[in-house]
């Protein structure tokens, strides 16, 4: 309840931040139309990525199934291949130790998308509003506005973190196109790099009640020969609410770690 | 000292979670405690408690278990360890011998048990 307060009221916000910015457009984008048509699909609800196999071919790890966005790797240019082998990811298979980590997410930098889906896995919820589809991620309390209304990106949008992300619906699956972002995030847990290009486009589809399913598709010519991504599954939790998750919560055992790295264990 | 060296192989799951090969996964250590700490906080939680062996010798354990949010998914709540209380601890103890064990379940007095969902870790 005291989310969904938070969330009005951070749309409240946006709607007056957003005016500012209207004088540098020839279309008045910012103002969202009070009254829409209702979405052709409810993707409401708190969703959790499934931890279930999708199939018994093989074993599949925890961390393939809720903390990544695929098991293939991707084919990436030489440019961003030397970034890939700079990233020093703290968790996955190509960890080091957190001494030696430059995730950003260590200092508690936005994850960006899809990272903030995987960063730890948690659970996001999503909630229809008149003219826009708002996604809440329990990670660092960071909230999407999937703008419904018919807008079009900016012809020149500013570089964030976050992006900038339009939603059409095609049928009952919502397709959420995300550009406009800032080159300081990683891509997934394991330090994917991606340049201010990125442009990321999901299919969000609701299969059934207690199902929903992502397919992420990742497009930056500059760090990616031809594009990727994954499909994810989402399993909802009738029960739960987000929680409150504060990155910088992670300090301390961050400072202890640090002090005790290199120390043998007695 | 003895701190310090709990706390670095404890802070292993919450960012660095090859820290999850710290702990044996292979079997299970049982032990009954009484507890001394219980700290429900974020990204992990603590259960403190001394167990006290055969020969009368009193060592101090600690119980890690995810993250607050999780556990009170899973209807844990800040009251609800307290000092004194004689539980059953069953986890995956750490394979240096320190006295770290990552919590998969929790024994009550009545025979109730809690068990620890550790879906929210990766390296499982």
């Amino acid at each position: 309840m005291f989310l969904r307060v938070v969330a009005v009221m951070l749309a409240g916000a946006a709607m007056l931040a957003a005016a500012p910015a209207a004088p540098a457009q020839t279309k008045k984008t910012s103002a969202v139309k009070a009254q829409s048509p209702p979405p052709p699909a409810d993707l409401s609800g708190v969703w959790r990525r499934s931890r279930r196999a999708p199939d018994k071919a093989r074993k599949y790890t925890i961390y393939e199934l809720a903390f990544a966005l695929t098991s293939e790797e991707p084919s990436m240019t030489p440019w961003a291949e030397a970034k890939f082998k700079a990233n020093k990811p703290n968790i996955g298979p190509r960890s080091v130790a957190l001494s030696e980590s430059n995730d950003p997410i260590l200092k508690c930098a936005p994850p960006g998308i899809p990272r903030a889906y995987l960063v730890r896995a948690e659970p996001i919820e999503i909630a229809n509003i008149p003219g826009r589809v708002l996604m809440i991620f329990e990670y660092d309390h960071f909230v999407r506005n999937i703008f419904t209304d018919g807008r079009p990106h900016p012809g020149d949008p500013n570089p964030t973190w976050m992006g900038d992300s339009i939603g059409k619906w095609d049928g009952d699956t919502l397709v959420v196109d995300t550009l406009g972002f800032n080159d300081k995030t990683w891509l997934d847990n394991d330090g994917h790099p991606h340049s201010e290009d990125l442009h990321v486009v999901e299919r969000i589809r609701r299969v059934n009640h207690d199902t929903l399913t992502i397919d992420t598709t990742i497009e930056d010519p500059k760090a990616y020969t031809k594009p990727w991504g994954g499909h994810a599954i989402y399993d909802l939790k009738p029960d739960w609410n987000l929680g409150e998750m504060v990155c910088e919560d992670n300090d301390t055992y961050q400072d202890m770690q640090q002090k005790s790295e290199g120390k043998a264990p007695q | 000292m003895a701190l310090v060296i709990c706390v670095a192989l404890l802070s292993a799951p919450a960012f660095a979670h090859h820290g999850a090969s710290v702990y044996d996964s292979t079997k299970l250590t049982t032990f009954k405690g009484t507890v001394t700490e219980f700290h429900f906080m974020n990204p992990h939680t603590e259960i403190i408690f001394d167990v006290t062996g055969a020969d009368g010798k009193v060592d101090k354990w600690t119980g890690e278990a995810p993250s607050l949010t999780a556990m009170s998914r899973l209807g844990w709540s800040k009251g609800m360890f307290k000092p004194g209380d004689q539980l059953t601890f069953v986890g995956n103890a750490a394979k240096s011998g320190s006295h770290i064990m990552r919590l998969r379940k929790v024994v009550f007095p009545n025979g109730k048990e809690s068990v620890i969902d550790r879906s929210e870790d990766y390296a499982e």
